[in-house]
């Protein structure tokens, strides 16, 4: 996916890239890690410039890339070991810590002499997890991390990247509005390529209170109400359907207000009636 | 059909793979190039089926082994993709998926190698590609070819390469199916062959056709029958087609039977042999974990400096390593390759068929071998390193790690560096396992004078830089490439361009990656001067590895961005200041380095391309020819005064020639030819003569003498010549003036008189396309004018001293008069001074009477033993660590002046000198008075017991001959046949001498080595002995001929015949013989009775076919045992365009019956009897039983099947 007109700035906390699939995300995300260039711009980490300082860049970098393998005959303490001199830690003891910790930290201690090979997605997924965190890393980013996690891990790594928000810069990519509503400082939608909404998830929501409503109809009736109003979310609730829209005042029409969620920011901002960074073409 | 659908939709995608079309392009190139590049013979067209075939041969070859993926994709792709869960759950059957597949595959092979006679044809018609007439098309040659043998191929390969990758679920290990049938196959067939010393079973085994269709078959195609002669579908060929189509079959159906539509658990058997799954392995359940506790991440303390990188290198080359090392074609291949060594050890360590010591000399120059030279084993090194470099540049990329590795904080130095060193480790554990190897054949061999230092300097150091220096281009071009099979593509293509750098049009060394001059160790010379040019161009090649490493570096690809241009936009900010700096430092020794050696190659040496040096050919005999028939006085004594100085490598050498005018004219100008250009050369004469001509460049003078030389005058010609060897050439020339190891001859320093004809062109085609009047490579028997001229007139008394380093001694021919040492303050004034004002030793050599015009210097650290023989002294003198064979030279020796003098008449030289040679070579040369023996010679250790075979104490016998068969006496004339009275008759004496010392066993296994190489692959159209032309002729048929005559005739016959030739030529009744001479002493010794057979050896080229069909034997009443043979018998002759016809016979035939346990040396019956052709019945009667027995037991005719001419008594 093409980015274009690209700029974010980002403070230290957790912040959320929201977006659909495709949208974008994992080319910022692997800008951001050096791994991709744009054509264009700038991208500067506190005083360090992306683009020119690379090496720099990953000194301070954690990644978790949303598709990864690993070598299917290697043994997970081995790896990690290996990937930890990579990443700087020549120090014998340290290292050897550092990686006890960490696989005991992601569940993975009594399967450390396994082979990768034998790994399940979720075992793999706190692999890459515990890579990430090789290194005290400041900056980092982690691209749909939750995905193939189990609830239990899931909230274990959510909480993880919350606490190193509050010294670090952590990116998070995701396409589960939840994630991002639990967890994010900031948040930025992004779609198609552009950012659509940079906001602090609270503010964006409060922004929206007073203008999202509620209907349940038949299904029959929602072409009419399609055309009718801006909707912007339907769900199906025990065979009826639930409609929110978008609408400055009150519509009538049997809609009710609801209180907005960061959901109805997203779907809002996804269907152009919301957000800072209105594209050039409307949607 | 769904096997339909299947077949349509991998076609389609093969068709739409850039690589398919890539692997198309490089065919057709290589048809077209190799076509281009092969000039055809005198009298076959360019478009001939011999060369079609032969390309298609080896471009079946070059297809093999690059396009395996073909296969392997259409097999395993969908696994490797890791699609298979979508395709395997479709409802489709095994057959329909594989069938479907595999057609796919065949068909776009069918296809590619069909671009092999495409491209021929394209070379042949396209406008502009060919100048040469051609013969009329002929479509049917082409689509033989291709159904015959190019198709067949190709199935077999793909049958293979697909069953190996469906079945391992690995694109690669189609790779490994081309390596089997490549190498393995084509090496094993050889081995084969040799084993049983049976060629036709290369025919039978080799399923690629390099070893059994072009090095075997087309060996034996006549020159009209190159033009449109096919490879026919019977015999062998059939077999072997039948063979492989069978293996291919066998393949496709076990492969239908293992392969399942499951998703691989790796395990059982397979996994032994899957390097890299991609299927998961089996997973294990754990339990859920409901706590949530927050992680706590370690803080650790990072660094990134210099020792870092140290540290991270190292680890991944460790890692690489392991990885490599752990491959199942990792470590085993070269070690299996080591273990054979040891197996293999008394079949490896022969010269000749005789054992040789295996001193490491002979080992180091076996287990290495230029990176480039392809036809050794050790190409399988540089074939592992281009797989292995593949391999670990993609290792993350294909695992899926390549995000997360990219993002580490790691220089790109450190990843290119790091793999690249854990190549070298793999490189440096094969070479530790060449050297083991190498140490456990001396070990069973029973030879404990390791000299580990010497494996150490020569595999760890010259041959692992070679190895390493092409593992960095290989890292550099898949760096640079980024497309793994074009990656392994193109360092395919620049490996075999650093191996045919000529057919590219490159041959100077400086432009070939990686090459160097070349090196040489011997036990006398050690590295001699050679180890001083290899390491500058090493150095040279270094400084490109470093600019290839930063061109690596600025173009490594990390991250996302594979498109060109992104890339070359990065090299901008990746030229930071290290690699700005390597990549400086690297240019900047590049350029030095380049200059030095280039001022050393072309500069201080004269360089000269193949085609230069042709063309100075050529120049010479357009300017000079003319004086071929110039009368030219005769060189009758030859004084010298040699310095040889082996430190400097450098000579001075003066010397005077008298010359006599032995023609019925005056003669007044004098050609002086021959004139190196390594020297420089000064000459004076002692009458009034003025230069007419110097030709520097290609060595020739012209003097006019004021006053004509009066018939019966002579003339004295002084002359200096100052040689140094100054720095070095792109090519390893041998020196001539070395420690230790100093060997020249006449031709290569010294100047001589007249035209010199051998240094004209010999092969028909050259001189045609440098339009020099054609003639025969030798003068034809029948021309009256040809056999006027001898060999050489020179025919001179000698005289030398020889001045060389004081701890050397030196040789020359002649008797050693005087040695003496002289002080640095006596030193010759004129000779440039050592400089250090060395002691010199000199030695004084004087010949008896005149030898002839071919001698040699030496000089080296030699001891010497004298024995005297008859009156004549024999001194031998040999490497002090080469005492092996100085016995048996010795005893050689004695016992062959002894026997040659009682057969032949006297020995004229009154001593004769056996010197060792410094350099390598089993064999040896004789001069007058003088014989020369490679190192390896002085190795050889030959059973001699009755069941063995003393090669070495024949091949001195045979050098002591040419003391009567030699140019320097019998001095044939320059016409066909003149090699029959040099070595033909040098071989039959030497017969007679190893017999008489060591009998018939000995005997018959050198008759056995002469028929042996009948047996090897050759054309049976030859000359007749009268007219040879070939050594084969000289030294096989001539030996065989001889033997078989003195047999019929008795050896007192035969070598009375000869005796009285060399009186002849010794009392001037005959000035040059000819064959012609000995025919007709050889026909006034026999009966008329065998006339015949004189004939049909030596003036026709006859060939007997003779077979015992049935031996039975009976018991008689009075207990004699009565025979019945049933044999049949053909004698036919071939000429000279192969056509076979047959000739009816009355021959007198060897007929031979023998007991149990009773050798060939005591037959039971031999006797002679009319054989007539066709199938008759032969009765003899017998006191005891026999038990073998045959026609023609002693293998005396020249017969190609000699296994059939004996069998068992049958009931």
């Amino acid at each position: 996916m093409a980015l274009r007109d690209v700029s974010l700035t980002i403070p230290n906390g957790m912040y959320g890239l929201l977006g659909p699939n495709g949208a974008g995300k994992s080319t910022l995300m692997r800008i951001l890690a050096t791994l991709q260039e744009p054509d264009k711009g700038s991208i500067h980490l506190g005083y360090i410039d992306v683009l020119n300082q690379q090496e720099e860049v990953r000194r301070t970098l954690g990644y978790l890339p949303q598709e990864f393998g690993l070598y299917p005959n290697a043994r997970a303490e081995d790896l990690l070991d290996y990937l930890a001199v990579l990443k700087g830690i020549t120090h014998r003891a340290s290292r050897r810590e550092a990686v006890e910790t960490l696989l005991k930290q992601t569940n993975l201690w009594d399967k450390r002499r396994q082979k990768l090979g034998g790994f399940s997605g979720g075992m793999k997924q706190r692999f890459g997890v515990a890579v990430a965190l090789l290194g005290n890393p400041r900056l980092m980013i982690v691209d749909e991390p939750t995905a193939g996690l189990d609830p239990a891990e899931r909230v274990r790594f959510l909480n993880l990247l919350s606490e190193l928000g509050e010294n670090s810069v952590v990116i998070l990519s995701t396409h589960i509005v939840e994630d991002v509503s639990e967890l994010c400082t900031r948040m930025a939608i992004i779609n198609r390529g552009q950012i659509l909404l940079e906001a602090e998830p609270l503010k964006a929501v409060e922004q929206l209170r007073g203008k999202i409503w509620r209907r349940v109809v038949e299904k029959s009736a929602l072409v009419k109400l399609e055309r009718e109003h801006a909707v912007i979310s339907t769900r199906l609730l025990s065979g009826r359907t639930v409609v929110h829209i978008f609408c400055e005042g009150d519509p009538g029409n049997g809609f009710e207000a609801v209180a907005p969620d960061l959901e109805d920011a997203y779907f809002a901002t996804m269907a152009g009636h919301y957000g800072n960074r209105k594209p050039e073409v409307a949607l | 059909m769904k096997i339909w659908t299947i077949f349509r939709y991998e076609f389609t995608y093969l068709v739409r793979c850039v690589s398919t079309w890539l692997y198309g392009l490089v065919l057709i190139a290589f048809a077209m190039g190799m076509s281009g590049l092969i000039s055809p013979g005198d009298g076959v067209y360019p478009n001939n089926t011999f060369l079609i075939t032969s390309i298609a041969v080896l471009g079946g070859l070059l297809w093999l082994v690059m396009g395996a993926t073909v296969a392997g994709e259409a097999a395993a792709r969908d696994v490797q993709t890791r699609m298979s869960p979508l395709t395997y759950t479709t409802p489709i059957s095994k057959l329909h998926y594989l069938g479907g597949r595999f057609m796919a595959a065949m068909a776009g092979n069918a296809l590619l190698v069909l671009l092999l006679p495409l491209g021929l044809l394209l070379s042949f018609y396209l406008p502009g590609m060919e100048e040469e007439p051609l013969q009329p098309f002929r479509p049917w040659h082409y689509g033989s070819i291709y159904f015959m043998i190019v198709l067949p191929g190709a199935f077999v390969a793909t049958a293979l390469q697909f069953s190996f990758a469906a079945l391992s679920r690995q694109v690669m290990t189609s790779y490994g199916a081309s390596l089997l049938l490549a190498l393995v196959a084509q090496i094993l067939a050889v081995a084969v062959a040799k084993l049983f010393g049976n060629w036709d079973l290369v025919k039978l085994l080799d399923p690629v056709g390099v070893a059994g269709i072009v090095g075997n078959e087309l060996q034996t195609w006549t020159p009209s029958e190159k033009n449109t002669r096919l490879v026919t579908l019977e015999g062998m060929f059939l077999w072997n087609r039948v063979l492989w189509i069978g293996v291919a079959v066998g393949a496709l159906w076990f492969t239908y039977l293992r392969f399942g539509f499951t998703h691989r658990v790796s395990s059982g058997r397979w996994r032994h042999f899957e390097w890299r799954s991609m299927a998961p392995s089996r997973t294990t359940a754990e339990p859920a974990i409901g706590r949530a506790a927050a992680i706590r991440v370690p803080s650790v303390s990072r660094s990134f400096g210099f020792a870092t990188w140290v540290w991270q290198t190292l680890r991944i080359a460790g890692v690489s390593f392991v990885r490599i090392a752990r491959h199942p074609m990792g470590l085993p291949l070269v070690g299996a390759m080591a273990l054979a060594l040891v197996v293999f050890a008394d079949r490896i360590m022969v010269e000749l068929g005789i054992p040789l010591l295996p001193t490491t000399q002979q080992l180091v120059g076996y287990l290495t071998a230029p990176i480039n030279k392809i036809n050794t084993p050790w190409v399988v090194i540089p074939l592992l390193i281009m797989y292995f470099v593949g391999e670990l540049i993609w290792r993350e990329r294909e695992a899926g790690l390549s995000d997360i590795a990219d993002a580490a904080p790691v220089s790109d130095w450190v990843l290119i560096i790091g793999k690249f060193l854990g190549l070298g480790l793999i490189i440096l554990v094969w070479m530790a396992l060449l050297m083991a190897g190498g140490i456990g054949m001396q070990l069973s061999l029973g030879y404990d004078n390791h000299q580990i230092e010497l494996f150490v300097q020569v595999l760890f150091g010259l041959q692992l830089l070679d190895y390493l220096l092409f593992a960095l281009l290989a890292v550099v071009v898949h760096a640079v490439v980024n497309q793994k099979y074009i990656g392994y593509l193109l360092v395919l293509l620049l490996f075999s361009f650093m191996a045919f750098p000529s057919s590219f049009g490159v041959e100077h060394n400086l432009l070939i990656f990686g090459a160097d001059p070349g090196w040489w160790y011997t036990d006398m010379r050690g590295f001699g001067s050679t180890l001083r040019p290899w390491l500058w161009f090493k150095a040279y090649w270094i400084a490109w590895a470093l600019l290839l490493t930063v061109v690596a570096r600025v173009l490594w690809v990390r991250g996302r961005e594979h498109g060109l241009q992104h890339r070359l936009r990065v090299v901008r900010h990746r030229f930071t200041r290290s690699s700005t700096m390597v990549a400086l430092l690297g240019a900047g020794l590049m350029l030095v380095l380049g200059s030095f050696i280039f001022y050393n190659t072309n500069v201080l040496n004269e360089y000269l391309t193949s085609s230069g040096l042709l063309e100075q050919k050529v120049d010479y005999e357009r300017r000079y020819g003319r004086y071929r028939n110039t009368l030219q006085p005769q060189l009758t004594a030859t004084r010298l005064r040699i310095e040889l100085y082996p430190d400097r490598k450098a000579a001075e050498i003066q010397g005077t020639y008298t010359l006599v005018n032995k023609e019925p004219v005056p003669i007044d100008t004098l050609h002086i030819g021959n004139l190196s250009g390594a020297a420089s050369v000064e000459v004076k004469f002692n009458r009034p003569a003025s230069p007419k001509l110097v030709d520097h460049a290609l060595g020739h003078r012209i003097y006019r003498l004021e006053h004509p030389l009066r018939p019966g005058d002579s003339l004295r010609i002084h002359f200096t010549v100052h040689y140094r060897s100054l720095g070095f050439r792109q090519n390893g020339t041998e020196e001539l003036v070395v420690k230790n190891g100093t060997y020249f001859t006449n031709y290569d320093l010294l100047p001589a008189i007249g035209y010199q004809r051998q240094r004209e062109l010999n092969d028909a085609v050259l001189r045609k396309k440098y339009k020099l009047a054609a003639r025969p490579a030798l003068p034809f028997l029948y021309d009256q004018e040809a056999r006027k001229k001898p060999f050489s007139t020179d025919q001179a008394f000698f005289e030398a001293i020889v001045g060389t380093a004081p701890d050397e001694v030196a040789v020359a021919p002649g008797t050693l008069q005087r040695t003496w040492t002289e002080g640095p303050s006596t030193c010759s004034g004129q000779a440039p001074s050592s400089g250090s004002g060395q002691e010199r030793r000199y030695f004084h050599f004087k010949t008896s009477t005149s030898i002839g015009g071919e001698y040699s210097i030496l000089s080296g650290r030699y001891a010497m033993q004298e024995k005297d023989s008859n009156g004549v002294a024999i001194r031998i003198y040999y490497h002090p660590g080469h005492t092996l064979n100085v016995g048996r030279m010795f005893r050689s020796a004695q016992a062959s002046l002894a026997y040659y003098t009682e057969q032949f008449g006297p020995y004229p030289y009154g001593n004769l000198t056996i010197v060792e040679r410094a350099g390598g070579g089993g064999g040896a040369t004789a001069d007058a008075g003088i014989i020369y023996y490679g190192e390896t010679y002085a190795l050889m250790n030959p059973d001699d017991g009755s069941e063995g075979f003393d090669l070495p104490y024949y091949i001195l016998a045979h050098e002591v001959a040419h003391q009567w068969w030699g140019l320097a006496r019998l001095t044939p004339a320059h016409v066909e046949g003149a090699g029959v009275l040099i070595e033909g008759l040098a071989v039959y004496s030497g017969m007679q001498v190893l017999a008489k010392a060591y009998g018939d066993g000995h005997l018959r296994q050198y008759i056995d080595a002469l028929h042996a190489s009948y047996e090897m692959p050759r054309s049976l159209a030859t000359a007749s002995l009268l007219r040879a032309n070939e050594p084969f002729l000289y030294y096989r048929k001539g030996g065989l001929a001889l033997h078989a005559l003195s047999e019929y005739l008795g050896k007192k016959k035969v070598n009375g015949a000869m005796r009285e030739l060399l009186r002849k030529r010794s009392s001037g009744a005959i000035t040059a013989p000819t064959t012609l001479h000995l025919y007709g002493e050889l026909q006034r010794v026999t009966p008329d009775s065998l006339h015949y057979l004189l004939h049909d050896l030596f003036v026709g080229n006859t060939y007997w076919r003779l077979k015992t069909k049935k031996l039975t034997a009976e018991q008689t009443k009075t207990g004699h045992w009565e025979v019945t043979l049933r044999v049949e018998a053909q004698k036919l002759t071939v000429d000279s365009s192969g056509q076979e016809e047959e000739v009816s016979m009355q021959d007198w035939l060897e007929v031979g019956l023998y007991e149990e346990g009773k050798g060939l040396n005591k037959p039971l019956y031999l006797r002679k009897h009319r054989i007539r052709s066709g199938e008759q019945t032969i009765r003899v009667t017998v006191p005891r039983k026999p038990d073998r027995g045959g026609i023609d037991p002693n293998h005396l005719m020249i017969d190609l099947r000699y296994d059939d001419n004996m069998r068992q008594t049958g009931k």
